[in-house]
């Protein structure tokens, strides 16, 4: 067995010291029993009572050691022999499973229940601790937490990346946008004059901060989870005149930094706070977002069922990192999440109907409480089989609500018990998004499962620490982003280090950065930064930047009207999703289809991206656009030119070897420009008419220059 | 690692696997490889970190690629593939509520609807002496061919969730088609082209648009590819005005060689993956020019697919008009994608969903698909495919034997949706032909022998690439989702 194709020991890599030395360690039910279990056993016996053989269920330790497992005596327990029977009647899985125990896992079962198998409430259920940062020479917090563990590896962090590529990637990180050539000049020139100074790049991630594209830039990973988009769905995927304001409610609640125990309340319970203000309805938009069948001769009963039922995967996932839509059918095969629980969930949503909103006091769309309904379990989780009545309540294994006395508990109830400070799952799991997107990856690496099938924490103490500073800094989402840019964990330098290859592949133990592919509406919004032709307005209604005649008309009934002028030229996150017709650019480069709920995108790597870097007309008109600029700003010395183009598209200069291919490819080009004629000269396209007549040649040549920078690595990825 | 299949692990997971054996075994990074041999197929980055790599399946596959012909609306399957007499003895009064049942219905007003009879005659063809209707004169000549199913059923009656059930195997939006999961489990056998590729010709339009063929919560990677009809069928195919295929080659070189420079200095594999699909991405700017390029077919295979031919006039017509040729040309290319190693193919037209002038409609679209799908059928055998090629006929349900009375129609013209019994075909690629599977009641209300349900279908076709329709995994929101579902069984006896 090598340490890489053990399954086992990539779930838990970065807990275990070595694996030599794994034997010697007391085995934790967390860390090593529990995700077997879930993996392999609970399907028949687990929480599930419908599915569970043999009256025997795992997941409790009075249940468990009735019979199967006798504490400190392995070889006493029917479990063990089970697990290691030769017969196949007998053998556990039974071999028809596809879920096989190797034998190093048996053997941690063997010393599980020598050592008196011991059970411990799943960590995410746990109450999120106050960790002190471990003592050692880091004075950031983060930093002490992450030492303290690559110091057991006997692993040193990475250096701090320099200053150039510093400042591409917090502005990246932060805005969503590439810095100035500018800004990295003034940048670098501090961080010289200031040598081992923090001051230029704490004045840099403040003045980030406050910049109005952070709220673009977060919104988008918001929008993402709140499955956003500009139409129904669905047959006819009508479009929502005013979905728009939600997106804007978001941006704006981003960048006026409203708590994010606020910015929770509001989204799913607005309109039952006291004298809500208009905004607080338009929050209300989150659940509205979803997908709605509107097709004639749909079951409405059904349809709304469905509906109400997203809202609540939703919850579960956006804010509790769990899968209770597992429990939508049955009592969920892992977790503590009966089926009851579920529609214990349903219940708060249940009294909601939509309304399209249309008088000016509340044009958005928003959630309106009706009279009330009566919940049921639906058995198997079919709309119309009604089983015994339920009233809102919060999932049985975490904390209960505040008690609302005589009143039934109602969405503004629910709300406030998810951003209560009792909540185990809350704070952990919103840390963990942004941790995400600052490092590629959680602390917790499933970011939408927090439950017995998910992975447990990389560092459980970190993630508690940043749980719980994000609740004592009053939910303050630039603080903790504030917290975590100003680490030099994350400052350190992406370059890949030979000495973690074999003990650390996926980086989980961060002795680097980690280099990311750029979002979709983030590539575009670069190439447009780099060559001056992004249109810099926030919000209003969504944009149609030009595609072909016979992709748009695919569907039913989609108009795609071209926006105009500069319009075209606005940020991706304005770019209209209509959910039958998802823009090529965007869903090439993993957007989400918001079918349901996003908590993570890919970063995939295909020719199709190449094709559409290559070609499309954005990218092109961006690459047109560049060359116009170089030979506007830069003199007429060519090397300067290559230089001036260079640092406009990767924010640093080049490297020798760099200008050499660069200028190499430069003179072929421009021969081959040149004796192609009137023909060649097309590739001018948008800047045709004001390209000085007599650098056409040159220009012309620049323009397929910009074209190769942008479709580089370098441009692509966020350093 | 490579070449060993591990049966427990789903794609994903090898994928994933293999990944991280890259990862650990790359010790020096990629800086010093020569271009030749990254791009060599199965090479190091062809075989280990490309999603798209070719992936062993679970068991030998009967069937290496697919075209699905999905017709869109709903044909009438007693017009075309399940002769029902009754229908016309009938004409004019109402289904006994034994028949009916709970039945909902999109339109229809069930207190007064009565039966509509057919003009549509049937014959018995091929030795195994199938019932195939006079409106599919040349689809009849390949009967022995074709196994027909007259079982199927489906638990959607509105179309997009229909179709979201028989393409993606949910009624939800989000999830996966077939060609995306088959992608998914086999990977891109070709190195030009995509793996999975899609080709629209609408009247009225397809309700779901690209969600069809979306790669739903798998990775875009294995998502369908648009074809678009002339000469630059992928979109962004075409190099700018202005850059000249040598231009573009040139670029891509110096493109490669600063990725290279790169790589070198940061050791990221993924750069050296980026330099990788930028080949392919060269590579596939004209190979796919050259496969919608139709002048290497004989004039004997262009007037068989009827890509020349001309359409017979008609008013009006929900499936549009001017499709002959376009559909013709799909058919034909389809055959060209599956020579050249593109594995799932989807053929689509929208609309058949006649809710009134069924008869003239239904003509119409029958003779604008009728000639060039036979024309594929032979063509795929002639040329030694058709073993290892599955063709499949299908739409999200079928219609109903009650002619439809919507409030304000004038006349009885047409049908409703019906999910509860429809018929659906398939050919080649492991498939026993000639035989007629399941039997419908009188009216084609019920199945009466044999029901085959999309999940069924959708088992039978993964097992016949090969894979067990159980271990083909994706985990996703906590889950280890299947196409099936927890539903599906191998349909054993449409098996060769």
């Amino acid at each position: 067995m090598t340490l890489a194709s053990s399954r086992f020991f990539c779930l838990s890599l970065w807990l275990l010291p070595s694996l030599a030395s794994m034997a010697a360690d007391r085995v934790q039910f967390n860390r090593d029993i529990r995700p077997l279990l879930a993996a392999k056993c609970y399907a028949c016996h687990g929480p599930d009572e419908d599915k569970r053989e043999a009256n025997l269920r795992l997941d409790l330790r009075a249940e468990a050691t009735r019979e199967a497992i006798q504490p400190g005596q392995p070889e006493q327990s029917e479990f063990w022999k089970r697990i290691t029977s030769h017969d196949v009647e007998e053998v556990m899985p039974p071999p028809s499973s596809p879920k096989q125990l190797t034998e190093s896992e048996r053997l941690l079962f063997h010393q599980w229940i020598a050592e008196d198998a011991e059970y411990q409430q799943h960590w995410s259920f746990q109450p999120i601790r106050d960790p002190i940062p471990p003592p050692g020479e880091a004075s950031h917090p983060i930093d002490a937490f992450i030492c303290a563990e690559l110091s057991r590896h006997n692993l040193t962090p990475a250096p701090q990346a320099d200053p150039a590529t510093l400042i591409r990637r917090v502005s990246l990180d932060l805005t969503g946008l590439p810095p100035t050539s500018e800004e990295v000049q003034k940048f670098v020139a501090e961080c010289q004059r200031l040598p081992g100074s923090d001051l230029p790049y704490l004045r840099l991630v403040d003045r980030l901060l406050t910049s109005p594209h952070f709220g673009e830039r977060w919104a988008r990973h918001w929008l993402d989870m709140a499955r956003y988009a500009d139409s129904n769905g669905f047959l006819g995927d009508a479009v929502r005149p005013n979905a728009w304001r939600y997106r804007d409610w978001v941006i704006d609640a981003i960048n006026r930094d409203l708590p994010f125990d606020q910015f929770t309340i509001e989204q799913i319970a607005g309109d039952l706070l006291p004298n809500s203000t208009i905004d607080q309805i338009t929050a209300t938009g989150f659940h509205r977002n979803a997908a709605l069948n509107t097709e004639a001769g749909v079951d409405k009963e059904e349809a709304r069922f469905q509906n109400l039922a997203d809202r609540v995967n939703t919850t579960g996932r956006v804010w509790m990192g769990l899968t209770v839509g597992c429990a939508q059918c049955h009592t969920h095969k892992y977790d503590p999440i009966t089926i009851r629980d579920y529609y214990s969930l349903y219940a708060f949503f249940n009294n909601t109907e939509d309304r399209d909103e249309v008088s000016t006091k509340a044009p958005a769309l928003a959630e309106i409480t009706q009279d009330r309904r009566q919940t049921y379990v639906h058995m198997a989780g079919d709309y119309a089989r009604r089983g015994p009545d339920v009233m809102p309540a919060s999932l049985s294994a975490l904390p209960a609500l505040q008690d609302s006395g005589q009143r039934e508990a109602n969405r503004l109830d629910l709300a406030r018990w998810l951003v209560s400070p009792q909540h185990p799952l809350t704070s952990r799991v919103a840390v963990n998004h942004l941790w995400s997107k600052l490092f590629g990856i959680g602390l917790v690496s499933t970011h939408d499962d927090f439950g017995a099938t998910g992975e447990p924490p990389s560092h459980p103490e970190l993630l508690d620490f940043l749980a719980s500073q994000f609740m004592r800094q009053g939910w303050s989402r630039k603080q903790l982003i504030r917290l975590i840019v100003t680490s030099a964990t994350y400052r350190q330098s992406a370059d890949h280090r030979k000495d973690i290859v074999a003990l650390d592949p996926l980086n989980r133990l961060l002795s680097r950065q980690n280099r990311l592919r750029l979002d979709a509406e983030i590539l575009r919004d670069s190439a447009l930064c780099a060559s001056g032709l992004l249109t810099r307005n926030l919000g209003g209604p969504s944009i149609k930047p030009p595609l072909p005649g016979d992709i748009f008309d695919v569907g039913r009934s989609v108009k795609w009207e071209v926006s105009q002028s500069n319009e075209r030229y606005r940020r991706g996150l304005y770019i209209l999703t209509m959910r039958s017709l998802l823009y090529p650019m965007l869903t090439t480069f993993d957007a989400p289809d918001a079918a349901d709920a996003c908590v993570r995108r890919e970063r995939s790597n295909t020719p199709l991206q190449a094709l559409t870097m290559m070609n499309d007309p954005v990218f092109v008109e961006a690459a047109q656009a560049l060359a116009l600029r170089v030979i506007r700003e830069a003199p007429k010395d060519i090397d300067l030119r290559l230089r001036h183009l260079f640092f406009l598209v990767l924010n640093r200069p080049p490297q020798s070897v760099e200008i050499q291919r660069l200028s190499a490819f430069y003179r072929e080009h421009y021969a081959r420009v040149e004796s192609g004629g009137k023909e060649a000269l097309n590739i001018l396209g948008i800047i045709e008419s004001t390209t000085p007549s007599d650098q056409r040649l040159q220009t012309a040549t620049l323009v397929g220059l910009a074209r190769v920078l942008m479709n580089l690595d370098e441009f692509i990825n966020r350093p | 690692m490579n070449d060993t299949l591990i049966p427990d692990l789903s794609p994903e997971e090898r994928f994933r696997q293999t990944r991280r054996d890259f990862l650990a075994t790359s010790s020096s990074g990629l800086g010093g490889l020569a271009l030749a041999s990254l791009l060599k197929q199965d090479g190091l980055l062809g075989g280990d970190v490309n999603p798209l790599a070719t992936l062993q399946p679970h068991f030998a596959p009967k069937a290496e690629r697919c075209i699905f012909i999905f017709l869109e609306g709903g044909p009438s399957q007693m017009d075309l593939f399940d002769p029902k007499p009754l229908l016309n003895k009938y004409d004019g009064q109402a289904l006994p509520d034994s028949i009916i049942g709970n039945a909902k219905f999109a339109f229809l007003q069930k207190e007064t609807a009565t039966v509509m009879g057919t003009k549509r005659v049937f014959k018995k063809h091929g030795q195994c002496g199938m019932d195939i209707s006079d409106l599919l004169p040349h689809i009849a000549t390949c009967a022995d061919d074709i196994a027909l199913i007259r079982s199927m059923h489906t638990n959607q009656f509105n179309h997009l969730p229909g179709q979201l059930m028989l393409n993606c195997g949910a009624a939800l939006l989000g999830r996966p088609s077939v060609g995306s999961w088959v992608t998914y489990g086999l990977g891109n056998a070709s190195q030009e082209l995509p793996s999975y590729v899609v080709m629209v010709s609408k009247g009225r339009g397809l309700p779901g648009g690209s969600s069809t063929w979306s790669s739903g919560f798998l990775p875009s990677s294995y998502g369908g590819v648009m074809f678009r009809n002339g000469t630059s069928p992928v979109l962004n195919l075409a190099n700018p005005d202005g850059i000249t295929n040598e231009m573009q080659a040139a670029s891509l070189a110096a493109l490669n060689d600063l990725n290279h420079l790169q790589h070198k200095h940061i050791g990221d594999p993924e750069i050296a993956s980026r330099i990788n699909s930028y080949e392919l991405a060269f590579r596939m700017q004209s190979a796919a020019p050259e496969l919608v390029d139709l002048a290497g077919e004989t004039q004997a295979t262009l007037d068989a697919y009827g890509v020349n031919r001309i359409e017979p006039p008609i008013k009006s017509n929900l499936g549009g008009i001017g499709n002959f040729q376009t559909f013709s040309r799909h058919c034909l290319q389809a055959r060209r994608m599956v020579e050249r190693g593109v594995r799932f193919v989807n053929v689509i037209h929208a609309s058949w969903d006649h809710h009134s002038n069924l008869d003239p409609q239904l003509a119409h679209n029958c003779q604008m698909v009728d000639q060039p799908i036979a024309a594929l059928l032979k063509d795929l055998k002639q040329r030694g495919l058709l073993d290892t090629t599955l063709v499949v006929w299908g739409s999200e349900f079928g219609r109903t034997a009650l002619g439809e009375n919507r409030p304000g129609n004038k006349a009885i013209t047409g049908r409703d949706h019906h999910p509860g019994a429809f018929s659906l075909w398939m050919a080649g690629g492991g498939i026993k032909g000639g035989q007629v599977y399941g039997a419908t009641d009188d009216f084609a209300w019920h199945v009466d022998r044999d029901p085959v349900s999309i999940h069924d279908f959708h088992a039978t076709i993964l097992h016949l690439f090969g894979m067990d329709h159980k271990k083909l995994t994706y985990r996703f929101q906590g889950r280890d989702f299947r196409l099936t579902d927890v539903h599906g069984e191998v349909v054993k006896g449409l098996l060769a």
